[in-house]
């Protein structure tokens, strides 16, 4: 079949870039993950320790890295796929059995987050960071909001907002508001969904990911965004605020999995066990500023971060965080309704 | 006999090369393409090898399922699409023309220069160039501050995530795509058939529409159609100047590939672009042909 007949051009590709490395005769491991997605510190820390030389790449999107791997590309230990991606991974036999569910130190994980439906015992995977998606607002123009329906009450004044350019995200609004799962297959939900954000178009000016500069600018009053918004805001505590919307909210988690084609897979977990432990998860969320599901760790970060309720909310806030699934071929319903949304106007 | 076959041989080691270069890299991508739009999608991206027409149907009307249902809006996008690329062959050559008669007209160091900064944007990075635009644009823009600090208009105006955006960024970026063709024909424009027709009464409207468009006209055609066909299938600059509310049918196709994982419906909309072309492409040849016998 095709992808075979792609493989061959990228592994050879990839051999030729990576041969030098082999070469070495010190320790390797190499890790496939988000651009800027880790402490460059906790990598230092671990070399120190171990003597295991560590390389970093980085991807843009869960289905670029998915397509990379697929497609032949050896030579990487460990990726960071969400944990729908670690199901789809786990699926297509992707992914190597470290066991780190019963290694010393995962009582520290909280077990909520050992979320991915084909891992259920963490066998494969380690949770490795979380946070939500919600708004970024202009303090002076959209004053004291609380959740989607202040959000989108400030485009009917005629202020402007913008949405995340995707498809998942932005119609999981609709299905958070009208009350159903992010993760509804129902056509009938999923068009309601994409009816009720329709129907809130006005003063949606972009779809994008470019906005927390525009909400610092006030060209736009408020922004559907990332809990990383944090970090802007303690540059302009004054001008811009974070908020998880009170209705509920969308969030996303990676986890740290070795994948079966490793060439180092000891040395990978090594370093899953030494992320394990609670004072490098702290080292890395001090400059990361995300949440981590390691309890005992928890305790260990600033504690700006620690007491900052956007990052780390209270469970009744948690419950209302919902977690996106892969969905197989129902994502084509989306993708209809996404359209629509999209040529609303 | 000998002689023939030598030319023969002479001819294949001068067209060989290029024509396996076509067919791996023009001619490959092509079947590639049209075959996977008649598949169904696989559901981690990629395609299942099952037969289905359903990917035209739901552009062109025939298919009703659960994932495939026809909707006008995919011709809806596809019209749009014409329109803003029209509109931006239509400015860049508004813009070119006489840019390219008056750089023409330079004397030889001054004009090499100026050529050079018609090509220099190329030197940076579009994505860059592009939110440079959105600095500009903006309700808190410099264009906006530069209106009201002359007095022209009390309220920001909304140039950011319109049509206007993204046919004034396309404009912007195709330009020198219009400007070398039409540079290269208005160069050959020969002065004396212009002081000819004058002298022989010509009025300068009259000059302009027998001579100058006429023997300009292979290089307006050439610089349409070079400066067309990218701005159909554009999808960066509507997605970051239009906000991605402006969609194209670029911004489209590449929805299918990188986030909704249907590669055969991205297939489909790809060879419905691709026949669009085609048929220009065509138009244009017997245009110019016809030019020729006239």
């Amino acid at each position: 079949m095709n992808p075979n007949r792609l493989s061959l051009a990228t592994a050879l590709v990839l051999t030729t870039s990576l041969a030098p490395l082999a070469g070495a005769a010190q320790e390797q491991l190499s890790l496939y993950n988000w651009g800027d997605y880790i402490n460059p510190a906790v990598l230092e820390k671990f070399t120190e320790e171990t003597g295991i030389e560590v390389t970093l790449d980085s991807y843009g999107s869960n289905e670029e890295m998915l397509a990379k791997i697929q497609a032949g590309a050896t030579g990487y230990d460990i990726v960071f796929p969400s944990v729908h991606m670690h199901d789809i991974m786990f699926q297509l036999g992707l992914l190597a059995k470290t066991d780190i569910g019963s290694a010393p130190g995962f009582e520290n994980i909280d077990p909520q987050f050992v979320r991915a439906a084909t891992d259920p015992n963490a066998e494969y995977c380690l949770p490795y960071a979380w946070g939500n998606v919600g708004i970024v607002y202009n303090k002076d123009l959209a004053g004291d909001i609380k959740g989607w329906e202040d959000f989108f009450a400030l485009g009917k004044e005629g202020k402007k907002i913008t949405l995340l350019d995707d498809l998942r995200e932005t119609i999981g609004i609709g299905l958070i508001m009208t009350g159903k799962s992010v993760n509804s297959t129902d056509p009938a939900e999923v068009e309601a969904a994409a009816d009720y954000v329709i129907s809130h178009l006005d003063g949606v000016t972009a779809f994008t990911y470019d906005s927390v500069p525009q909400v610092i600018s006030g060209d736009v009053a408020a922004a559907h965004w990332y809990v990383g918004a944090n970090l802007n805001v303690s540059e302009n505590p004054d001008t811009i605020g974070y908020i998880i919307p009170e209705e509920g909210a969308t969030m996303y988690q990676e986890d740290i999995c070795v994948l079966a084609s490793a060439p180092h897979k000891e040395n990978a977990v090594k370093f899953m066990e030494f992320y394990l432990r609670p004072e490098i998860a702290a080292l890395n969320v001090e400059q990361q500023m995300n949440g981590t599901p390691n309890v005992a760790a928890q305790e260990m970060i600033p504690d700006e971060i620690a007491s900052n309720e956007t990052i780390y909310p209270a469970q009744d806030v948690m419950d209302k965080l919902q977690i996106f699934e892969d969905l197989g071929r129902d994502l084509q319903l989306y993708n209809s309704e996404w359209t629509r949304i999209k040529t609303a106007q | 006999m000998s002689l023939t076959r030598r030319k023969l041989l002479h001819l294949l080691g001068l067209l060989g090369a290029p024509t396996v270069f076509l067919l791996i890299f023009f001619f490959g991508p092509l079947v590639i393409m049209l075959v996977y739009s008649f598949l169904t999608p696989g559901i981690y991206g990629g395609v299942d090898w099952i037969f289905s027409h359903l990917n035209y149907g739901r552009i062109l009307g025939w298919a009703d399922t659960r994932y495939e249902k026809f909707d006008p809006v995919y011709l809806a996008i596809f019209l749009r699409s014409l329109r803003l690329a029209t509109l931006t062959v239509a400015t860049s050559l508004i813009v070119s023309y006489p840019a390219a008669f008056w750089i023409s007209r330079m004397r030889p160091g001054r004009r090499d220069f100026a050529i050079f900064l018609v090509t220099l944007p190329f030197f940076v990075s579009l994505i860059v160039r592009l939110f440079a635009w959105v600095l500009i644009l903006r309700p808190t823009g410099f264009l906006n501050q530069g209106l009201m600090g002359i007095g022209l208009t009390s309220e920001p105006i909304e140039f950011l995530y319109t049509d206007f955006a993204v046919v004034l960024g396309m404009t912007y970026v195709f330009i020198p795509f219009m400007f070398l063709p039409l540079y290269s024909s208005i160069e050959k424009l020969d002065m004396a058939q212009l002081e000819a027709s004058s002298d022989l009464g010509a009025t300068r409207l009259q000059t302009f529409r027998k001579v100058v468009l006429p023997a300009t006209m292979p290089g307006i055609i050439g610089g349409s159609i070079i400066t067309f066909i990218p701005a159909l299938g554009n999808f960066i600059v509507p997605s970051v100047l239009g906000g991605a509310k402006v969609l194209m049918i670029g911004n489209l196709i590449e929805q299918q590939f990188l986030s909704a994982r249907n590669w055969p419906f991205g297939s489909a909309l790809a060879m419905m672009v691709m026949t669009a072309v085609l048929v220009l492409l065509i138009v244009q040849l017997r245009l110019t042909r016809r030019g020729e016998h006239a």
